[in-house]
């Protein structure tokens, strides 16, 4: 047995019967030692800064919160603006569209192409030339429905949609030239 | 000692304390139960019930999209505008710019709503009188369901508070009728109804997630408290489809269908090296963003739902098979009068009168004789011509989903002595669009028959693809009779009563026709119909393309002559697609005549 334990667990009977030994009057009282003040502030200032930071954070991620929930907000604005310009051009990009337009300004699809070869200037295929005439009527008779632009008038010919409407009464055997608006129109080749 | 009654009340004591004690006893355990066991959950159920919010996080059903990557069905969001009929018919109090109340009646307000809606004030006001009618006290109806984000922002603007919408995801088709009949469409609940939405649902539906957490007084999330179950958007699903291609010749079709009084047209087309169905254009058809527009039977797709009897493109598997397995070849000939019977007595007989010919291979499929396509169809038995017409892909119709079409080719014990030559010429047996598209495929590809495909994979949210089609072939005839009845088809094009109409300047072309006769329905043929066929395919010296036109029923001109103007206009149009380069040499010519 350790001397500690024997301090602990005082076993003998002997030592109970004398207990007033253990205590005996002090010649003079014990000088009393200040406290250090150092501790204190240490913990008292760790206490604080502890609850200093806490507060910080807790702002910061309420701010955080209410700057989210501002992004989301706009976020959501942004995607009703993205949603409205989706509808608004959906349809502009299909292929009636498109061919009712090109239509619309006189083109038409054409027959068999012949290529040149660059490598020698062979010209391959019949080389015939175009005859003009459109392979299908893509705005007299257009037949390939889409209600999202059913209403949408052509950019080339607005009084006309891809449902093939009334065609402009042809303004191109006008015996008026068209005035000109902005100088003479130049071909926007580049 | 003790008397009877105070015996008998200190038992009534007994008694009743017992059942006092055990009704505390409960209630503890109760409390307990409450308060230690359960307590978790009934804070989180005070919480929910106080702060709790949740909201769906809708999934973005997947695009379909064409060859390109051009989009042919995508998602947007609609909404529906409901209202509070008690609250609606008392107008509301409005501040306007100085900040001063002005009270908007209901009517006026109706107006405005009207306005934006694209219905009338009076419709909105009848919504309103309606519900009330029903129900005094209704406090829900329908302004308008599947309103645009633009209108939608328009009401809420409006300042009425009774106004509440519900988002829902809806789908939208850009190209509207272009690929309809293959793409289907989406009902108005979300369901997908028909096409390759339905056929592909798994591919492209998505799962909705959820956002649960707990709401401050401005609405604003708590933090720390979010949750989020995020939704898993739908796969990508990519077609084989040119959406261009597919306009071309669904408007080509719908003119050509019209000028002839046919019932209904197909065109095809089928990349002769992969089998990938780049076009699969019919008329009529349906656009899925307004389908209820559309009869019932023109909302699927006919190409791959119908059937019919092919009549002489049929000629041109006969050949093959005869070149193949019964030793013929190009030059070898037969000679054929204008009407014969069999020895076992079943009669054929050509559909234009001529005199007794010494034709060559060639020249019965030039001059698409029965009587002589039956005599070399005589050189290989029933079973074999069974069997390579299965190889062919006849009566094994590959639909994705689209249809339920399959050719009827019955097993040769079945055949009686006048199907038994019947079947040569494509009477007598039924077949279908892919199955006769993918056997020609299978001629322009030297023998080598890959299976039809229309969708080119599935990519899922994650980036996985799946549904990438099968690309083994099957050998079904030597390359040399597959060129060898090309060559043949060739010098149909060339030397046959429609080589005018069908010849695309600067290209060797291969084309049979077919005008097969259509059953009544009473075991017999309907007199005067058709069901006119034209397929070919170009460049002919390495076939690139195949394309079919069929028509039903053509009323101005009967016979295969009514797909002439369409088939070269939609091979010409095939070609310019795809930059095919002009063949550099001329079809040899084969001698019709032996």
């Amino acid at each position: 047995m350790s001397d500690l334990a024997y301090e602990l667990f005082p076993a003998s009977p002997r030592r109970v019967e004398n207990p007033e030994r253990r205590l005996r009057p002090l010649d003079a009282p014990q000088r009393r030692r200040r406290p250090k003040l150092a501790y204190g502030i240490i913990a008292v200032a760790g206490a604080v800064a502890i609850a200093l930071a806490q507060m910080t954070f807790s702002i910061l991620t309420t701010q955080g919160t209410f700057e989210v929930a501002a992004l989301n907000q706009q976020q959501r604005d942004l995607n009703y603006e993205k949603q409205m310009l989706y509808d608004e051009v959906a349809g502009l990009g299909s292929p009636q569209y498109l061919a009712a337009n090109a239509s619309a300004l006189g083109m038409v699809v054409a027959d068999t192409p012949s290529y040149l070869r660059l490598s020698d200037g062979a010209l391959i295929g019949a080389g015939q030339p175009a005859s003009g005439t459109s392979s299908v009527d893509a705005i007299g008779r257009g037949a390939v429905q889409n209600a999202l632009i059913a209403d949408t008038p052509l950019v080339t010919a607005p009084d006309a949609t891809i449902q093939g409407a009334p065609m402009a009464e042809s303004t191109g055997d006008s015996a008026t030239p068209p005035p000109i608006a902005d100088g003479l129109p130049t071909p926007a080749t580049r | 000692m003790t008397t009877r009654s105070t015996r008998s009340s200190r038992r009534r004591t007994v008694v009743a304390l017992s059942v006092v004690l055990a009704v505390l006893i409960v209630f503890v355990v109760r409390l307990v139960d409450i308060q230690v066991v359960n307590a978790r959950e009934h804070i989180d159920d005070s919480l929910a019930l106080g702060f709790g919010a949740s909201q769906t996080l809708f999934g973005a059903r997947g695009e379909i999209v064409d060859e390109n990557g051009d989009t042919l069905a995508g998602s947007i969001l609609l909404y529906d505008a409901q209202l509070d009929p008690m609250l609606a018919q008392d107008g509301i109090t409005r501040k306007d710019e100085n900040g001063t109340s002005v009270k908007v009646s209901w009517p006026d307000l109706a107006a405005q709503m009207a306005q934006i809606t694209g219905q009338t004030a009076e419709e909105v006001e009848k919504i309103v009188t309606d519900a009330l009618a029903v129900n005094e006290e209704s406090r829900w109806a329908y302004l308008k369901q599947g309103i645009t984000t633009e209108q939608r922002l328009a009401l809420a603007d409006l300042g009425a508070p009774f106004l509440t919408f519900v988002t829902h995801p809806a789908r939208t088709y850009p190209d509207g009728a272009v690929g309809g009949n293959l793409v289907g469409f989406v009902g108005r609940d979300g369901e997908a109804l028909a096409g390759l939405e339905l056929a592909q649902n798994d591919c492209l539906s998505s799962e909705n997630g959820t956002r649960k957490y707990q709401r401050g007084k401005d609405g604003v999330i708590l933090p720390g408290t979010q949750v989020d179950d995020p939704a898993v958007d739908g796969g990508t699903l990519q077609l084989t489809i040119n959406r261009d291609l597919q306009w071309y010749l669904t408007q080509l079709i719908a003119e050509q269908a019209q000028n002839v009084g046919a019932k209904s047209g197909t065109i095809t087309v089928v990349d002769a090296k992969t089998g990938k169905v780049r076009a699969a254009a019919e008329w009529p058809t349906v656009d899925p963003n307004a389908y209820d527009a559309s009869a019932p039977e023109d909302r699927y797709s006919r190409i791959f739902s119908g059937t019919f009897e092919p009549g002489s493109t049929f000629k041109a598997l006969t050949a093959a098979i005869a070149i193949d397995a019964g030793g013929q070849n190009p030059g070898s000939t037969v000679t054929a009068a204008n009407r014969e019977t069999f020895p076992n007595g079943a009669t054929v007989r050509d559909p234009t009168a001529h005199p007794t010919n010494n034709y060559t291979l060639t020249g019965v499929l030039i001059d698409s004789s029965n009587v002589g396509i039956s005599k070399f169809g005589d050189t290989v038995s029933a079973q074999t011509r069974y069997d390579y017409l299965k190889n062919f892909g006849i009566g094994e119709s590959e639909n994705f989903g689209l249809g339920q079409g399959v050719g009827e080719l019955r097993t040769p014990d079945t055949w009686d002595n006048q199907t038994f030559y019947n079947t040569n010429f494509g009477q007598g047996l039924t077949t279908t669009v892919p199955e006769l598209v993918g056997a020609y495929q299978t001629l322009a590809n030297g023998g080598m028959r890959m299976p039809l495909s229309i969708v080119e994979g599935c990519t899922a949210s994650d980036g996985t693809v799946t549904d990438v089609p099968d690309a083994t072939g099957q050998q079904v005839v030597s390359e040399t009779a597959a060129d060898d009845v090309s060559l043949m088809l060739e010098n149909v094009a060339t030397q046959g009563s429609l080589a005018k109409q069908v010849a695309v300047p600067g290209y060797r072309l291969a084309v049979k026709t077919g005008t097969g006769e259509k059953s009544d329905g009473m075991g017999g043929y309907k007199a005067g119909a058709y069901f006119t066929t034209m397929i070919g395919f170009a460049p002919a010296e390495d076939p690139q393309y195949v394309v079919a036109v069929t028509l039903d029923e053509p009323v101005t001109v009967k016979s295969s002559a009514a797909n002439a103007p369409a088939f070269q206009k939609a091979m010409t149009q095939v070609l310019k697609t795809y930059r095919v380069m002009p063949s550099e040499s001329e079809t040899p010519e084969l001698p019709k005549f032996g």
